[in-house]
This record gives C-alpha cells, sequence and structure tokens, in this order.
C-alpha cells in the first residue's frame, strides 16, 4: 500500500499541452502512472503524449469517469478557474504544481477543498511519489534518477521544500530504506494539506513504518506536529530535520528560502520549532544527513 | 510590495477610510500641519527619531528641515508627510494577514494601540476565506471591521495593519498604515504605478546590489546573495538546499563569508557573475554544494563555475558536491579545470551526502584536517 496515488490511480493534468505540462505527462506516463487525459480550455481533441486533450474536466470525466486525481500545471491565472473545475466535479485529489498562485486565491480555494473533503495538496508541490506505482508531477525529473532514488519501503516522507525532496529521499535511501509516498508539500505560506495532514494518512497506512519531514523556518506547520503527537493522535516514529536555525543570528524581516520561509514575530523560529518537537517526542535530527539513521533506528526498536 | 504610509493612505482613502489631513512634501515648503514623518519602508521609524509630533508650524518647519534627506533605519528620507494632529484616547491595533494555524485570513486586534503592540494581548479571529465574515462569536473589535477588510481583500494584501487606530467622535480614523501587497497579484491591478523598491535596499553592500542587477536582467532562474563576515564562499543551489546547507556549515565550525542561493536553472551567464561576485572577497575556502537537482543541469551551471575559476585561479581549497542532471558531464568539467590550473579542488557526487561535505570544506580551509 502507499497513500494517495498508487498503480490503479487514475490521473487527469489540467494544462497538459503547455511546455512544463507535456513533461510532466511524459514522465508519469514513462514511469507507468495512469495519465488518461489531458485538460486545456480552446485544445480539445488534440493529443498530447499519446493521450486525449480536452476543454474542460467534466468531458474528461465523461469518457474517463474513474478518474481519482488531478495535476494542475497551469498558468497562475489560471490556476483559480482551474482549482475551481477539479473542486466542483470532486476529484479526490488535486496537486498543484503552479508557482505563483494569489494567496487570497489559495486561501479561497483550500477553504473550498475542506468544506468538500477534496484533498489538496500544493500549491507549488513538487509531486508525489509512490514508489514502483506512480508518481504525480515532476518529483524526482527524469526517470532514471527517479528509479535510483526512490525504492518502495517503509518510510513516508513530507518536505516543505521541493529541491530538498530528493536528498530527503536519498538519505533515507542510504540508511538502507525505500519510501511508501513521498510527497513535496509545497513552498508557499498557504498550502492545503499540512505535514499534520499527511502524517494521519500515513499513520493508517500499514505499510508505512516511520516518517520523515523535511521543515524549515517560519510557519507553524511543523509546531501542529507537536501538537499531534502529544494528543496521541500519531503513534508511528518520526524524524524532523528544521532547516534555517542559521537565520535566527541575523536581523528580522530578511527572507531566506521560500515564501514559506518568513519569521513572523517570535512565531516560526526553527530553535522553537526543534525544542516543541523534542518535547513531544518526534526525532530531532540536527544534520539532515542523520535523517535516515535516526529513523532506521527507530522503526528497528 | 512594501508600501510607504502615504501610498497604504492613499488606498485607504480610495475605499473611503478615513486618514488625517495631510501634505506630502520632497522639498521644504512651508508646513499646514504639526506632525512629522519620515516616509521609509523599515519598521520602528517612531523609536528611530523618524516621527515628530510638533506644537507648532515653526517647530514642524525645523523638524522638516532635519529631518528630509537624513539617513534614518540605514534609509535616505525623500519624502516627508506633515499631517494635522489627531487626539483620541482611543487607540486600538488591527491587522489582517494570512495565517498558517487557521490556514486562511485573520484579524488580529488589540485595544491597546500603540508603540510596543509585540508586548500587548492581541487576539487573533479567523475569517472565512471566501467572504471574509467573522468565524467565532468572540468579536471584541468595537468597530466595523467590514470597509478595512475590503481594502484587504480587494486590493489583494498580504498584510494591513493600522497601528494606531483612533476613535474621534465614534469614527475610525487611520494614523499609521502598514499595507504588504501581493507581489503575484499585480496582474489583477494593472493601473498601479508605484515605483519599483527594495526594502533594506540603503543596507545592501555593494556586492549586493552587484548581485541584485545581474539577476533583475535576466529572468532565467534566480539568483541570491547576502555578504557576511567570515571567509569560507558559499555557492548553493535551491532554497531549501541553501538554509540546510548553511546550517551544516555554522555546525562544522565554518564562517561564511556570504549566503547564496540560485535555483529555476539559471544559464551560465548568471552563475558566472555569482560565482565571481563570491569569489571577490578574501577567502579561505569555496563551498560549492546542492541537493540532487529535479531540472537545474549540472553541467550547464558548472561550466558558470569553472569559468570563473578559470578567471581568478584561486589557490584556497574549493569542496564540491553536486548531483541531478548531467552530473557526470558537470563532474568532469571542474575536474578538468582543476588540473589544467592546478586547483586545490575536491569533487563529491550524490554518493556523499549533501550536508557532510561541510566539515570537509571547513577543515581544508582552516588546515586542521588529519
Amino acid at each position: 500500500m502507499a497513500i494517495l496515488i498508487d498503480e490503479n490511480t487514475e490521473v487527469v493534468v489540467q494544462g497538459a499541452t503547455g511546455k512544463e505540462g507535456s513533461r510532466a505527462v511524459r514522465l508519469m506516463k514513462e514511469y507507468g502512472t495512469k495519465v488518461v487525459a489531458g485538460v486545456t480550455p480552446g485544445k480539445g481533441g488534440q493529443e498530447v503524449e499519446g493521450i486525449p486533450v480536452y476543454n474542460h474536466v467534466q468531458d474528461a470525466l465523461k469518457d474517463f469517469p474513474n478518474v481519482q486525481a488531478t495535476l494542475v500545471v497551469v498558468p497562475p491565472k489560471f490556476a483559480k478557474f482551474a482549482i475551481k473545475e477539479a473542486i466542483e466535479n470532486n476529484i479526490r485529489f488535486i496537486n498543484i504544481l503552479t508557482e505563483g498562485i494569489p494567496i487570497k486565491d489559495s486561501a479561497e480555494l483550500i477553504g473550498l477543498a475542506k468544506s468538500k473533503d477534496i484533498i489538496l495538496s500544493g500549491p507549488s508541490s513538487v509531486g508525489i511519489i509512490s514508489p514502483g506505482k506512480a508518481r504525480v508531477s515532476v518529483i524526482g525529473g527524469e526517470n532514471d534518477q527517479v528509479n535510483e532514488i526512490y525504492t518502495p519501503g517503509p518510510i513516508g516522507i513530507i518536505s516543505k521544500s521541493g529541491g530538498m525532496t530528493n536528498e530527503t529521499a536519498w538519505v533515507v535511501k542510504q540508511a538502507g530504506l525505500g519510501q511508501s509516498t513521498v510527497i513535496g508539500m509545497g513552498g508557499d505560506q498557504l498550502v492545503g494539506m499540512d505535514f499534520v495532514d499527511y502524517l494521519e494518512l500515513f499513520e493508517k497506512d500499514p505499510e508505512t513504518k516511520g516518517v520523515v519531514i523535511f521543515g524549515e523556518l517560519g510557519g507553524t506547520y511543523e509546531d501542529k506536529i507537536a501538537a499531534a503527537v502529544s494528543a496521541g493522535k500519531l503513534t508511528k516514529p518520526i524524524a524532523a530535520f528544521i532547516g534555517g536555525t542559521f537565520a535566527e543570528q541575523f536581523p528580522k524581516g530578511i527572507k531566506f528560502g521560500h515564501a514559506g520561509a518568513l519569521i513572523e514575530g517570535e512565531r516560526g523560529l526553527p530553535s522553537k520549532k526543534k525544542q516543541l518537537l523534542r518535547e513531544a517526542g518526534v526525532l530531532v535530527a540536527e544534520q539532515h544527513h542523520e535523517l535516515g539513521e535516526l529513523i532506521k533506528n527507530a522503526i528497528n526498536k | 510590495m512594501r508600501l510607504y504610509e502615504y501610498e497604504a493612505k492613499e488606498l485607504l482613502k480610495k475605499h473611503g477610510i478615513a486618514v488625517p489631513e495631510s501634505q506630502l512634501l520632497s522639498s521644504a515648503e512651508p508646513p499646514k500641519f504639526t506632525v512629522v514623518k519620515a516616509q521609509i519602508l523599515a519598521g520602528g521609524r517612531g523609536k528611530a527619531g523618524g516621527v515628530k509630533v510638533c506644537s507648532t508650524p515653526g517647530e514642524a518647519a525645523q523638524a522638516i528641515q532635519e529631518m528630509l534627506h537624513s539617513t534614518i533605519l540605514k534609509e535616505k528620507v525623500d519624502k516627508i508627510l506633515v499631517e494635522e494632529k489627531v487626539d483620541s484616547n482611543s487607540l486600538h491595533y488591527i491587522a489582517f494577514t494570512y495565517d498558517t494555524d487557521t490556514g486562511g485570513p485573520v484579524l488580529l486586534y488589540s485595544d491597546q494601540g500603540g508603540v510596543e503592540i509585540e508586548n500587548k494581548n492581541i487576539t487573533k479571529i479567523p475569517l472565512d476565506p471566501g467572504c471574509g465574515i467573522y468565524t467565532t462569536d468572540d468579536n471584541k473589535v468595537p468597530f466595523d471591521t467590514w470597509p478595512l477588510y475590503q481594502v484587504f481583500a480587494e486590493q489583494d494584501c498580504r498584510l494591513l495593519e493600522i497601528n494606531p487606530l483612533a476613535i474621534v467622535n465614534n469614527k475610525p480614523i487611520a494614523l499609521d498604515a502598514v499595507i504588504d501587497l501581493d507581489d503575484d497579484a499585480f496582474y489583477k491591478h494593472e493601473g498601479r504605478t508605484y515605483p519599483p523598491r527594495t526594502p533594506g535596499a540603503g543596507t545592501m553592500s555593494e556586492r549586493e546590489q552587484k548581485v541584485k542587477t545581474i539577476n533583475d536582467a535576466d529572468h532565467r532562474g534566480t539568483i541570491k546573495y547576502m555578504e557576511l563576515d567570515g571567509d569560507i564562499g558559499f555557492l548553493a543551489a535551491g532554497g531549501g538546499g541553501s538554509i540546510t546547507c548553511m546550517d551544516a556549515l555554522l555546525a562544522a565550525g565554518g564562517k561564511p563569508a556570504n549566503y547564496t542561493e540560485y535555483s529555476g536553472n539559471p544559464p551560465t551567464e548568471k552563475v558566472y557573475e555569482l560565482t565571481k561576485v563570491i569569489l571577490s572577497k578574501p577567502l579561505k575556502g569555496l563551498w560549492i554544494v546542492g541537493a540532487i537537482a529535479n531540472f537545474t543541469k549540472v553541467d550547464a551551471t558548472m561550466q558558470g563555475v569553472v569559468q570563473a575559476l578559470e578567471e581568478i585561479k584561486p589557490d584556497f581549497p574549493i569542496v564540491v558536491r553536486r548531483s541531478g542532471p548531467n552530473e557526470k558531464e558537470g563532474i568532469q568539467l571542474l575536474e578538468e579545470a582543476a588540473e589544467q590550473h592546478n586547483l586545490n579542488l575536491q569533487v563529491f557526487g550524490k554518493e556523499t551526502p549533501m550536508t557532510q561535505t561541510a566539515k570537509i570544506i571547513t577543515e581544508k580551509a582552516y588546515g586542521n584536517s588529519n
């Protein structure tokens, strides 16, 4: 098993005819993901990488009623329209690669998805992969590299940074462990699914024995993990690295890393996050490369 | 984009929010009012002498003379807002922003507006992300917040903060205003004509300004650079990777000469220019590092590094850890350049975890390798 996607998940790609969209379709198909259709308004009737393109999500659903997931890779201007279309058509899982969506639109879409129990991952998500089964979006890049880094196994991974997703999966693999599902959570300040939402899914997944987290300065998503663990909602071992401790030595207001990495006053300090996580019983790695051994020892106890 | 106070107040006025009578001066003209405020982007202006409440226009004229073209919080004062004095003993704090706890917009409120707001009790009220109404009955705000929410939402603000907001004759009036516009939403507001600005620009070093200029001149990929006091040059790829490596370098006892990140597959030329800026400081070592890239081509970016190294031929140790598309070709480029120019350079691929090479460069740079 895995979470959210597997070899049976039928996927559509919104924005499939664009440069990034068609590359995503190719990478996903090569990996074995069931990409059944693309959606681009005005391009209905065309083909991309051997799949049919439709004008609207509902048109694609007429021919492929079993679609359960969509990848959104449209320009930011059209993202709200595209994501609303996916929500209105009750697609269970929406992964958003698009960067630069206005935060007001994100907030509205996140609220809308929650009210319909739809899983919104991203924006600015690098994607999700259940190794050996399926991948949605561009996570890992070309498939020869993907196959080197991502192998099936017992560890779930959630990364706030898209660029650190490969590296985090790699240190886990170097400890001799494969992954159940790996998720790029999205670098924006506001994202749909946060660490705890994914952790709750991993909690229910029998294949996942432990979860590795890449967090960073800013926001409060990591604080929520500490609260959920303390409340007894999460029982599997968790190992976390929180990047950006060095930034505490610099004046407030300087932006490092992502948009989500902005420290708001006393909130969002990495040292505070690490303290909260440790107090709750989460294993905290001081160095990123320690994550692999930390989670390995924890699941073998 | 952070707005100056006078720009923020113009926006508020446009939406029917009351603000004090004022005049905007960029030369020493006779003032009609007595509150003199330097127009700078940095916070904490009041404490730094950027706000003078005078009792006569003559006193205000003197304050304007002193403040105009002075430097406050490392920012040059080019404009001064002169306002009428508003007397009120009912001062409030109100702000709208987005919050990761609630996953949507929130209203922040305190009935004790004014300086040092950080130390006062602030109530957080979650708002419905669609229509903006309160999602709690716990409403302690004694005035109608709807007009301010309208500004926040319609103008696509990431932050709208009024501190203080005074109540005069039962009507709210915004005595100060901080607005951060969402850069991602500018396409929705075509008429906007705010001149470009860089918060903290006055505090930027020559090297920092140079990298910003190089970056702005070419939209492909992004490079960032921040000068620090140490002696190990730092050239890192990706936002998350860069902050992770900075942590590792400090933990290993290395003193970084700069912070950098490059991302989004920048062209060779951009990486070349960035490397040259990094190498323009006196260094004891250079660390070139990055996580396993998804699409950024290792050979193309390393080509830029190699060009800069061939030009400058540094004699200090260089440690490289890079992996991703075309990694073999990238590593080969570096090794060839090292041999040809007799560089003290060691290259690692993904078999060595990124953060482990922090210790290697630190030991080499400071000469206590054993």
